[in-house]
């Protein structure tokens, strides 16, 4: 539910019951001193037939009017006081029932009681009330209506600097290599919100730098011991008299320190490619670049008998060549080097994209975990260090392009799509 | 053929001059930037295999520096940093190649062949072992003047092993040298042996020496046994 639906439903509901009991009490009140005003109206008429009593020793002649009315009788029970009364009743100018106030009281009138009652019609307090109480209504429904649209409008508008916050931090990476920059606001809630998440994505930044520049230098650093390893070794095998009695161990350690060299270079080449370090602003022939690498491994090819089936349409794209030299090489590499013998490759370029689909003997892979860093589906052996997959997923998310992969009729197929804002150039 | 080596790790410096010495070069090395600099402004060498990143400064002022003496010394960059700028820049101050660390001696090695030979352009193009000739220059073989047909990586693989002739070379180093290092050839080993059976056998019907042999199932050594 959102924040104002939820002050909203509060905020009628409240208001609502407010105004309901406020009226109800002003219509309790208001009806009290319309009373009021009736019963003094009531005194005063029998004060001045008191008067006339006193001065002429008889009652004066009653005049009776639609709204008011008195009735005379003598009584065998006289009323010690007078008495105020509302009851409904009939108007003699009227038709119908509606609600008097009567005031009753007793006079001696030569000796004798007279009951005396005097009717006032509450028709017009009625009416007055009902007049006082539907324009209250009226007023509170408008007061309600015109606080709502006022907290619409207003609320959008105030909220607006919240919601631009939220849409840039929905759009923020932190593989991207700048904090977080929010404006101010000129309300200090907002501008507290934005200046604690500017701070937050500037300290996580930081940290993820120090991550990746501790990944990169340590890669970096272990190069040097590998080359002495690596030359070392090279020389240690010149012995033949050692290689005769080590040549297991020897073979081991040169083998191991080339898949820690490549390790490391593909640690690099990431952390580098995290680090923004290569701008995309050559012209790049897939083509051509398919063509050579296919040229290259040729033997590494036809000595599996690979059937490789190609369709392939010139297309360039505003790339970087190391970058696609490497994503292609990853590709063939593993529809290479896991495809079975006697296999298929079947290899689609066109200006939509890249696709590359082989045989192999391993089953569908794992989609979630595909492009994760050091991921190694089971059955794919020891060699190769589970980061070509990673390393290809971040050149294209470098170039905005989207890469896929499905298993179908027992191929593996990766797919990658060129980004439309730079659709590839035709020939 | 005089070589210098720039490197400030001793022990990385101390088997490149070895490996590099058995293969018949004179080596001079230096492990730190001021001494490498009184090295090149005194002498001339026919390559210099120079590390960027030195105690006292870096390699790539050296570059210029060679570059401000109008020197014609070759020079090779090995680098513990793959980074594209340094190839770049290196190149464009005048470096032949640029190896990265970690490397194989006979990668270097052969490396360091072909920048001698660019550099000596007067000299012969050929490269002679027994009755084996190898015209770099038009890329052919001959065999006692009789051409041998290779394909371009038995080439490759040929030339290779006539340079590191004597050396036991480890399958890796051959496929990386082949195939470049984007290539896992972890289990690709066959392709190397199926390579250098063909190889061999062309060889031996030209009517040469069999000279490439199996070492340990480590390796081949190139040698006349």
């Amino acid at each position: 539910m959102k924040l104002f639906t939820k002050y909203n439903r509060i905020a009628i509901t409240t208001s609502v019951i407010i105004f309901m009991a406020g009226s109800f009490a002003f219509y309790l009140t208001l009806r009290y001193v319309m009373i009021r005003q009736l019963d003094d109206v009531l005194r005063t008429e029998r004060a001045e037939i008191l008067q006339y009593l006193n001065e002429h020793h008889e009652l004066p002649e009653m005049l009776n009017t639609k709204d008011q009315w008195s009735v005379v009788r003598r009584t065998a029970h006289p009323l010690e006081r007078m008495v105020f009364t509302t009851e409904k009743g009939i108007n003699p100018h009227e038709h119908g029932k509606e609600w008097l106030r009567k005031i009753q009281f007793t006079l001696q009138v030569h000796d004798e009681p007279y009951e005396i009652s005097i009717y006032k019609s509450q028709e017009g307090t009625d009416d007055m009330i009902k007049l006082i109480i539907l324009i209250a209504i009226v007023m509170i429904a408008l007061i309600l209506l015109a606080g709502n649209l006022i907290n619409r409008t207003l609320l959008k508008k105030l909220w607006q600097p919240f919601y631009h916050t939220i849409d840039t931090i929905k759009e923020y990476q932190l593989t991207q290599d700048k904090a977080l920059r929010l404006p101010g606001t000129g309300v200090e809630e907002f501008t507290l919100l934005n200046t604690s998440v500017s701070n937050m994505t500037e300290r996580a930044q930081h940290e993820y730098q120090v991550l990746k520049e501790f990944t990169g230098n340590a890669a970096h650093e272990m190069q040097t011991p590998l080359a002495v390893i690596a030359t070392h070794t090279d020389a240690l095998m010149q012995d033949e008299q050692l290689l005769h009695r080590h040549a297991a161990s020897i073979a081991s350690i040169e083998q191991s320190v080339g898949k820690l060299a490549k390790l490391n270079q593909s640690l690099l080449l990431l952390a580098k490619i995290e680090h923004g370090r290569f701008e995309l602003n050559q012209e790049v022939r897939w083509d051509e670049l398919l063509q050579q690498k296919l040229n290259e491994w040729q033997e590494l090819i036809t000595g599996q008998n690979l059937k490789v089936s190609l369709s392939i349409v010139p297309v360039a794209t505003v790339f970087h060549e190391h970058l696609a030299d490497i994503v292609i090489s990853n590709l063939l590499n593993n529809s290479i080097r896991y495809n079975i013998a006697g296999g298929h490759i079947a290899i689609i370029l066109n200006h939509e994209g890249f696709s590359i689909a082989n045989t192999s003997s391993l089953p569908a892979l794992d989609t979630s975990k595909l492009f994760n860093r050091f991921f190694r589906q089971s059955g794919t052996g020891p060699d190769g260090n589970g980061l070509g997959l990673s390393i290809i997923k971040q050149v294209c998310e470098l170039a905005h392009h989207r890469i896929t992969y499905q298993y179908t009729h027992q191929q593996h197929v990766f797919t990658i799509f060129f980004s439309n804002s730079d659709r590839p150039s035709d020939f | 053929m005089k070589i210098l080596i720039i490197e400030d790790e001793p022990s990385l410096n101390k088997s490149m001059v070895d490996y590099l010495t058995q293969q018949q070069y004179l080596c001079e090395s230096v492990t730190r930037y001021a001494d490498a600099l009184e090295k090149i402004e005194r002498h001339n060498y026919d390559c210099i295999v120079l590390d960027i990143m030195l105690p006292g400064g870096n390699g790539l002022q050296l570059l210029e520096q060679l570059k401000a003496n109008k020197s014609a010394d070759g020079v090779i960059i090995i680098s513990a940093r793959n980074e594209l700028d340094d190839k770049i820049t290196g190149i464009q101050l005048g470096a032949d190649d640029y190896l990265t660390k970690p490397f194989h001696l006979p990668e270097l090695s052969v490396r360091i062949a072909a920048i001698i030979r660019r550099k000596n352009q007067q000299g012969n193009n050929q490269m002679q072992f027994q009755e084996i000739c190898i015209d770099i220059k038009g890329k052919t073989v001959t065999v006692n003047n009789d051409p041998l047909i290779l394909t371009r990586k038995e080439y490759e693989l040929l030339l290779y092993f006539v340079i590191n002739k004597n050396r036991i070379l480890s399958k890796n180093a051959i496929a990386e040298h082949l195939w470049g290092d984007d290539m896992d050839i972890a289990d690709n080993h066959d392709f190397i042996y199926t390579h250098i059976k063909n190889l061999r056998r062309k060889m031996i019907q030209a009517g040469t020496g069999d000279y490439i042999r199996s070492v340990y199932g480590m390796g081949y050594k190139f040698s006349v046994q």
